[in-house]
């Protein structure tokens, strides 16, 4: 044998061994996507106009204790549009002072006009808080998914940065509505003093503050399951927050009542002392995502536990829990696509993708060995070798193996022959004008690479902006189809032309190539 | 075997008639999707909800249409595999409130998968039983613990792999079929008492908001174009700008062909149709390329050759690959049309479309469009490179 002829077989050898070892045993190293194994696929956007709008509410309530503190009068502060709000009708002799003081908040530009204050945000800073909360979101999402125990969740940003979409895919999911509700929960839960009410509408609730709520307050409906329903005029600011608790879990009340257990972190806890020291027999509300769910009249000083009443059940408990100590999302998502396949109708696609891929091979077998004869014996193990190199690159770089994916997989099984076909015609072509047939394999195999390279690049081309465009199962098509046919240039080029010198070198004059 | 021992057809004497043919399927495609029939959208890009069910007992179309009818849906409705079990249903939203958030496309699912629960099981779940066609393994183990703590896990599994199995598909029909599985008289008896055999299935329920249905269009649009200018310039770099504006238009009629085949047979146009046509512009070119890369060499090799000669030589040189590579496609897309299953139907569909069309087109309509390049622009350095 000759010296490069040895060293071509080893290389050979080496991308055969290197490429089972990597996809063997394939039920362990081949993943499939989630069209193959059941499982839930959601597409969620933050609403981000929320965190700006919070940020908002946050330096509206810092102005109002300032210019409190400061005795500037003034109308009202409404907030405007997202990132905007004013101060009505200030007391223009102090101007200077409120120039002063308002020269403070960095993030905000303001400008005069009359006796008002209108304030916008910074663009810098209004991008930084909504990147910020996308990326609280996903945090959030990855305690909850933690806490409900779901194996081989992922969580990702849809585009990467500055983008508000979240995909996450959950494979194996039994109960897709209860987790799509879990994870939906926005779950902020704040602590609030009830000034009025309950009132059955706006009108009686407001009799004693002349028809509209105060500056420092606001109303509330009760949430319709837990309360009487109607509104409640509370506190604008909460004391307490979800964000100051340690610790949620299902607990029960005095009378064996499904409950909330809490605890709250030491400092919250003096804040808390303090709150219900000064408020003895006053009630005080609980309120989960806006709506009020329990007021209760503080009978004691609490510092840093309670529980949270209300008629929950004890599957709500269990919820409730869950999603206060996983946290609270920033700001509220919405789903925005959502895509659930079951165990069997996974494991059906499964049995028939292979299917397709056995009948495919077996036809092209066929037809290549009818055709070519020998040579397409040729053709074979380089189609072969191709699958095999094609499920290794797979393993290697974690890709799954979606359905589309196995499609990829048979696409590959029929064009990859087409490099071996274009070099067998070329061979043809050369032993029909009367060369010997070493140097028609010599010039087929050299002649047919340029073809093969343009037409197997375009493809390629055509491959990679499907995978941009893609969504997971589409990608997984492209990435099969592109590992495929750059393998086949390989295979039917390299190994081909390997197999036919191994095989013709043995007999040094052959009066026939079976092709 | 040989197809074609020394191929001498006269391909491009049929270059107008090829040309008319395909400029009028065009045209008609084109009129058809613009005021006709319309291209038939997908949930993936107009927005709504896929729901795959599975009946326990045979279901004809036409009185699940009446009782979705009944309680006020009309959804499209298509029968997968045979027997009347298996549907896939589709609903959107009235177009004037197609942009409604998915919530509204939601609830719609919801809805159907409600209306189609039968009395009877909801009086079971009433009554604190189990459904054992849509239980999960882990609750199915903790009910058979009682009766069976030591086995309760090897039989949970077994049951549901049967359940999951190509004979089942997803849904037991009755009790008696798990003694025939290996399940024991004991064990199915017990389970009489604490689970039910829910009359439907839910296989698959996809849901796309009108967001990302807008989105997904857009993207794909953006990715054909795209695409094509890829390959524009790969083969103006390897060739010469006529191959690639000959070639790209080639995909061009390949692609609105397609889509106008879609519009007449009323398939439906979701992701992975996108995904066969992007295939097909590679598969297409591929085949263009080929022969495109023989003229370029027959140029050089007959220089006193006419180029309409030029150009039928190489098409006829290379007729065997094209044929033989456009069969061997032709039977892996063939076998995933065949035994692929529904999910990838329509994408194997589009492929099969695509090959005839790329073969097609490869002959008939890049080297004429190369020959009028020719003809028109009359290149001084000729067409060779």
């Amino acid at each position: 044998m000759k010296k490069n002829l040895l060293w071509r077989a080893i290389l050979v050898g080496f991308v055969i061994i290197l490429a089972v070892i990597l996809f063997y045993p394939p039920k362990d190293k081949i993943h499939y996507g989630l069209d193959l194994k059941g499982g839930m696929h959601l597409v969620l956007q933050v609403v981000t106009d929320d965190a700006v709008k919070s940020e908002t509410n946050r330096i509206i309530n810092i102005i109002r204790d300032e210019l409190k503190e400061k005795n500037i009068e003034y109308e009202t502060i409404p907030p405007g549009e997202i990132g905007e709000f004013s101060i009505q009708n200030f007391d223009p002799d102090k101007e200077g002072e409120l120039k002063e003081l308002l020269d403070d908040f960095k993030d905000w530009n303001y400008s005069i006009t009359g006796n008002s204050a209108s304030f916008s945000i910074e663009s810098g800073a209004a991008m930084y808080y909504r990147e910020q909360s996308v990326k609280q979101a996903i945090e959030t999402l990855w305690n909850r998914v933690d806490e409900i125990g779901l194996t081989e969740p992922t969580i990702q940003r849809q585009g990467g940065y500055g983008t508000d979409r979240i995909i996450v895919e959950l494979p194996g999911v039994e109960n897709p509505e209860w987790v799509k509700k879990i994870i939906k929960t926005t779950a902020f839960l704040e602590w609030r003093l009830v000034k009025a009410g309950p009132a059955s509408d706006m009108e009686t609730l407001l009799k004693d503050f002349e028809g509209k709520a105060p500056d420092d307050m606001e109303v509330m409906r009760g949430d319709p399951k837990r309360t009487q329903g109607g509104y409640y005029l509370l506190d604008r600011v909460a004391h307490v927050t979800g964000n100051d608790l340690r610790d949620a879990r299902p607990s029960t009340d005095r009378w064996n009542k499904p409950a909330v257990a809490f605890r709250f972190s030491p400092e919250a806890g003096k804040r808390f002392y303090k709150l219900t020291s000064e408020n003895l027999n006053k009630p005080l509300a609980i309120i989960l995502d806006q709506k009020v769910q329990e007021v209760a009249t503080i009978e004691s000083r609490i510092s840093d536990t309670g529980i949270i009443t209300g008629t929950f059940t004890a599957e709500e408990v269990e919820d409730i829990a869950l999603v206060l100590k996983a946290g609270a999302l920033p700001a509220a998502i919405k789903y925005l696509e959502e895509r659930t396949i079951g165990p069997s109708l996974g494991a059906d696609s499964i049995r028939r993708g292979l299917f397709s891929i056995g009948a495919a091979l077996i036809l092209i077998l066929l037809f290549m060995v009818f055709y070519y004869r020998l040579s397409g014996i040729n053709a074979v193990i380089a189609l072969l070798l191709n699958i095999i190199i094609l499920l290794g690159t797979l393993s290697y770089f974690k890709a799954s193996l979606t359905l589309p994916g196995m499609a990829g997989i048979i696409l590959t099984i029929g064009m990859a022959v087409d490099a071996n076909v274009l070099v067998f015609e070329r061979i043809r072509e050369e032993l029909a004008t009367g060369k010997s047939i070493l140097s028609s394999i010599s010039a087929g195999f050299s002649r047919a690479f340029k073809t093969i390279l343009d037409a197997n690049v375009t493809t390629i081309i055509a491959a990679i902006f499907l995978f941009q465009f893609g969504t997971g199962p589409i990608k997984g098509f492209a990435i099969t189809l592109i590992i495929g046919i750059t393998a086949s240039m390989f295979t039917a080029v390299f190994v081909s032309r390997l197999i036919f010198d191994l095989t013709l070198s043995k007999r040094k004059k052959r009066e026939k190539l079976s092709i | 075997m040989q197809i074609f021992k020394q191929p001498d057809f006269n391909f491009m004497k049929y270059k107008f008639l090829a040309l008319s043919l395909s400029g009028i399927l065009i045209i008609i495609g084109i009129v058809n999707i613009t005021s006709g029939k319309g291209l038939n959208q997908g949930i993936d890009f107009a927005g709504g909800s896929l729901i795959q069910i599975r009946f326990r007992n045979a279901f004809p179309i036409s009185e699940l249409r009446q009782t979705l009818k009944d309680t006020g849906l009309s959804p499209k409705i298509q029968e997968v595999g045979k027997g009347e079990q298996e549907f896939l249903i589709r609903t959107m939203l009235p177009e004037e409130e197609a942009d409604q958030e998915l919530e509204a496309h939601l609830i719609m699912a919801t809805r159907i998968v409600d209306s189609l629960t039968t009395n009877e099981d909801r009086a079971a779940t009433e009554n604190g039983l189990k459904d054992l066609n849509n239980i999960d393994i882990n609750v199915l183990t903790q009910i058979l613990k009682t009766s069976f703590p030591d086995e309760a896990q090897e039989i949970a599994k077994k049951i549901i792999g049967a359940r999951e199995s190509a004979e089942f598909k997803g849904i037991i029909k009755d009790f008696d079929q798990l003694i025939d599985k290996g399940i024991s008289r004991d064990t199915t008896e017990n389970l009489k008492k604490t689970t039910f055999l829910g009359s439907l299935t839910v296989k698959r329920r996809e849901t796309v908001g009108p967001q990302v249905g807008y989105d997904l269009g857009r993207k794909a649009k953006q990715a054909t174009v795209w695409a094509l200018i890829g390959m524009l310039i790969y083969i103006g770099i390897r060739f010469k700008l006529a191959y690639g504006v000959a070639a790209i238009l080639t995909l061009v009629h390949d692609v609105l062909i397609t889509l106008g085949i879609f519009s007449f047979t009323n398939r439906e146009i979701n992701l992975p149709v996108i995904a066969g046509i992007l295939t097909i512009v590679g598969y297409s070119l591929n085949d263009t390329i080929v022969i495109f890369d023989r003229v370029r060499d027959n140029i050089k090799l007959f220089r006193k050759y006419e180029f309409e000669k030029i150009l039928d030589k190489s098409i006829n040189q290379t007729l065997s690959r094209t044929v033989i590579t456009s069969s061997t496609t032709f039977l892996t897309v063939l076998a995933l049309f065949l035994f692929g299953g529904e999910v990838i139907n329509d994408f194997a569909f589009t492929m099969i479309i695509g090959v005839l069309i790329g073969t097609y087109s490869s002959i008939f309509q890049s080297c004429p469009l190369l020959l009028f390049w020719n003809k028109i622009f009359k290149p001084k350095k000729g067409m060779g490179k």
